[in-house]
């Protein structure tokens, strides 16, 4: 058992952070994590196959794709959580079905919504990192024979994840911000516990601005170990020193 | 003649970067009508010495006089300033500066380059800097990319219309920088005759240059630099035709 | 048919809501960036340290935290304020802090620090020899600011600005959380009123496409203006 009598006592004093509110924000930290974790996972999954088929030639794959991402990207997230939280929750017939225990919950419908957001926002990154690609690079792979998929696999994608690696740090703090309006739909996430806090205290200095702190140590944690990527993954574009 | 202030003149300029002295006490007088010219090894402190007489660069010691006007210093904890800006802007307007990478102001065309300052700094109608503007690009041959922008034009084009912007704000002295130096050698020709016609025609001007052959034909005065220092200084004739110092005959021997 | 239940007119005005709040934003925000800019390549100290906590702070904190700081702890901040005032001169005095005024400094407030890299970046593009050409020529330094460091930094700072307004114009959803009346916040009420969600929320999200994409064409005519003289057009 760990002793935290040093952690009730230094709570002792103050009326607001007690051990159970301090759980609301813990309980609010998963819950963040989780969304936002979840949702650029499967964001990503899809969109590798989005990109390509976002750079094709064939305006069939990559038109319908651009008005995904178009959409995607020029409309608030706020609105598409709505319209997938109430498009579920008011569907109707769907109190009767078996998915309702799990789709009554906000979580399904944020998850979705996240994920089908940064899955458009990565998809245009990764497509911009793919139509980067050296036209020497490209050519030196026709030159000896590659197929476009053995070419895809081989040297465009792996150099494009690449040059795409600071703009998907972006992404992934954005998402991590943008996660905050999952408490517009009832969620308890890191914002929702200060927001709940807030309610219960009145105290909205110390409700947030405790949240906050935690947002921008995660920010910064993100920030590192991007920059640690970079580091490692780019170091070979960086002109050699001392030859 | 004596009453007329002496248009430049530089006392013992000092300046160091860090912890190497560029310059390490020089001296200059332009006279009406003179072109000095300043050449020296790279290193030598030819265009620092050069930049220190608009005070594009501070110098940490040594005096400035501007149509007999002298320039007030003072101490602060960045070094030796100005003590009125004011009077160094002044000053400036009196001094234009012709850089080595042209510097013409690459949002403007030609024609708005060469007028910008003239109507801003200077005061003028805009209507009388267009007419004036236009008689100068005349001269140096650009009336035909008055509307272009540098992007447009060549670097030798560039460089004329720099020297057309010089001119349009009438000044006592010009600094030329290098002028020649980042033109590709067949642009070089038509900018040193539009500098030649200016010598001519009695403009003062200081000029940091590479062309001996420029050197030796136009100035009145040559001064060969060696790490901040003046080596030898004088007439073309005497300082490029019978050099004293084994290092200056160094500097001018052909190189194959 | 765009009666909507009823709701049409408000939508309507929401509308009209979103696009005062994001531009009133985005002036405050181009403002407050331009300050932040100047205060970071500025020689002082303080300033500089003061505009990089700004900037870092802001960046790492979600919208909506900042949001509701601002309006909740605004609103406490002015209560305090009003109490005191009540006590030493028996002024009874209650101060509702405006939704509306509250939402353009808030948002403002945020994307000001955006701005701010925006314009630092865009001002460290511009060459250097186009600002010393500017001196040498006798130039004041407002001059040169005026004439020559600000026309060439906007070319820079462009793609920037228009990229930051199309988040701006977005984040403004957020502020039907604080209690305006803007269209989502409009749309979200009517949704749970007739169980229709797909009519009013499908529309407004066509209005923000619509705005993005007229502002994206006024960019482009902008940028086409700035860029005049780069690259040989």
């Amino acid at each position: 058992m760990i002793d935290l009598t040093w952690l009730n006592e230094l709570l002792a004093d103050n009326r607001i952070f007690t051990p159970q509110t301090l759980a609301y924000y813990w309980g609010g930290l998963v819950t963040t994590t989780q969304l936002v974790f979840l949702s650029l996972v499967i964001g990503l999954v899809l969109a590798i196959p989005l990109a390509i088929g976002r750079s094709s030639g064939r305006r069939w794959i990559s038109l319908p794709i651009y008005v995904y991402t178009y959409v995607f990207r020029g409309t608030p997230l706020l609105i598409q959580l709505y319209i997938i939280y109430y498009g579920v929750v008011f569907f109707d017939g769907i109190q009767q079905t078996f998915l309702w225990p799990i789709l009554r919950e906000a979580f399904y419908p944020a998850l979705i919504a996240f994920t089908l957001n940064t899955a458009a926002y990565t998809t245009e990154i990764f497509r911009g990192a793919i139509k980067a690609t050296p036209r020497g690079e490209i050519e030196a792979a026709r030159a000896y024979g590659m197929s476009q998929s053995l070419m895809m696999r081989r040297i465009v994608l792996p150099s494009a994840f690449r040059r795409a690696l600071p703009a998907y740090g972006n992404e992934v703090i954005f998402m991590l911000h943008a996660s905050a309006i999952a408490s517009v739909v009832t969620l308890m996430d890191l914002t929702g516990a200060a927001r709940f806090v807030y309610a219960r205290f009145y105290a909205p200095f110390e409700a947030f601005l405790f949240a906050a702190a935690i947002y921008l140590c995660l920010t910064f944690a993100i920030l590192y170990f991007f920059r640690y990527l970079e580091k490692r993954l780019l170091a070979h574009l960086k002109p050699q020193s001392g030859n | 003649m004596a009453d007329t202030p002496i248009p430049l003149e530089v006392r013992n300029i000092k300046k160091r970067f860090g912890d190497t002295e560029v310059l390490k006490g020089l001296s200059l007088e332009a006279r009406k009508g003179d072109v000095i010219t300043l050449i020296g090894a790279s290193g030598s402190g030819k265009s620092t010495f050069l930049r220190c007489m608009n005070l594009l660069e501070q110098p940490d010691e040594g005096d400035l006089i501007v149509h007999g006007e002298e320039i007030r210093f003072k101490q602060t904890k960045h070094g030796r300033e100005p003590a009125d800006w004011k009077q160094v802007v002044r000053m400036r307007a009196k001094l234009s500066m012709v850089f080595q990478s042209f510097n013409l102001w690459s949002h403007m065309t030609l024609l708005e380059n060469v007028i910008e300052a003239p109507i801003h700094v200077l005061g003028k109608p805009k209507k009388e800097a267009i007419e004036h503007a236009r008689a100068l690009l005349e001269r140096v041959g650009l009336t035909a990319r008055a509307d272009a922008y540098p992007a447009q034009m060549s670097g030798g084009q560039q460089q004329r219309g720099a020297i057309a912007r010089a001119l349009a704000m009438d000044p006592e002295v010009m600094l030329f920088d290098e002028p020649t130096s980042a033109l590709d050698p067949e642009l070089v020709g038509d900018v040193l005759k539009v500098m030649r016609d200016l010598a001519v025609e009695g403009r003062t001007m200081v000029v940091v240059t590479h062309e001996m052959g420029f050197a030796r034909d136009v100035s009145s005065q040559v001064i060969y630099l060696h790490q901040g220092l003046v080596e030898e200084a004088g007439p073309p004739q005497d300082v490029l035709v019978n050099p004293a110092s084994p290092r200056l005959k160094q500097f001018l021997a052909p190189k194959y | 048919m765009l009666d909507l239940h009823g709701y049409g007119p408000r939508l309507l005005e929401g509308a009209g809501v979103t696009l005062q709040l994001a531009v009133l934003s985005l002036i405050l925000a181009l403002a407050l960036g331009l300050l932040t800019a100047s205060a970071k390549m500025s020689r002082n100290w303080l300033l500089h340290k003061v505009a990089t906590l700004y900037t870092t702070v802001i960046r790492g904190v979600p919208d909506l935290v900042l949001m509701l700081l601002l309006f909740f702890g605004g609103q406490m901040a002015l209560n305090i304020v009003t109490d005191a005032i009540y006590d030493r001169t028996g002024l009874d005095w209650y101060v509702n802090l405006n939704a509306f005024a509250a939402g353009v400094v808030t948002i403002g407030f945020i994307f000001g620090a955006y701005m701010g890299e925006t314009f630092r970046g865009a001002f460290m593009a511009v060459e250097h020899g186009q600002i010393e050409a500017g001196k040498a020529y006798g130039m004041t330094p407002w001059l040169v600011f005026r004439r020559i460091r600000f026309p060439q930094m906007m070319r820079h700072a462009l793609p920037g600005i228009s990229n930051n307004w199309m988040v701006l114009l977005k984040t403004t959803a957020l502020v039907s959380v604080i209690g305006l009346s803007d269209m989502v916040r409009v749309a979200a009420e009517a949704s749970r009123a007739t169980h229709e969600p797909f009519t009013f929320l499908i529309p407004v999200a066509a209005v923000y496409l619509l705005i993005a994409s007229v502002s994206e064409w006024m960019f482009a005519r902008l940028q086409k203006r700035y860029n005049v003289g780069f690259g040989g057009h």
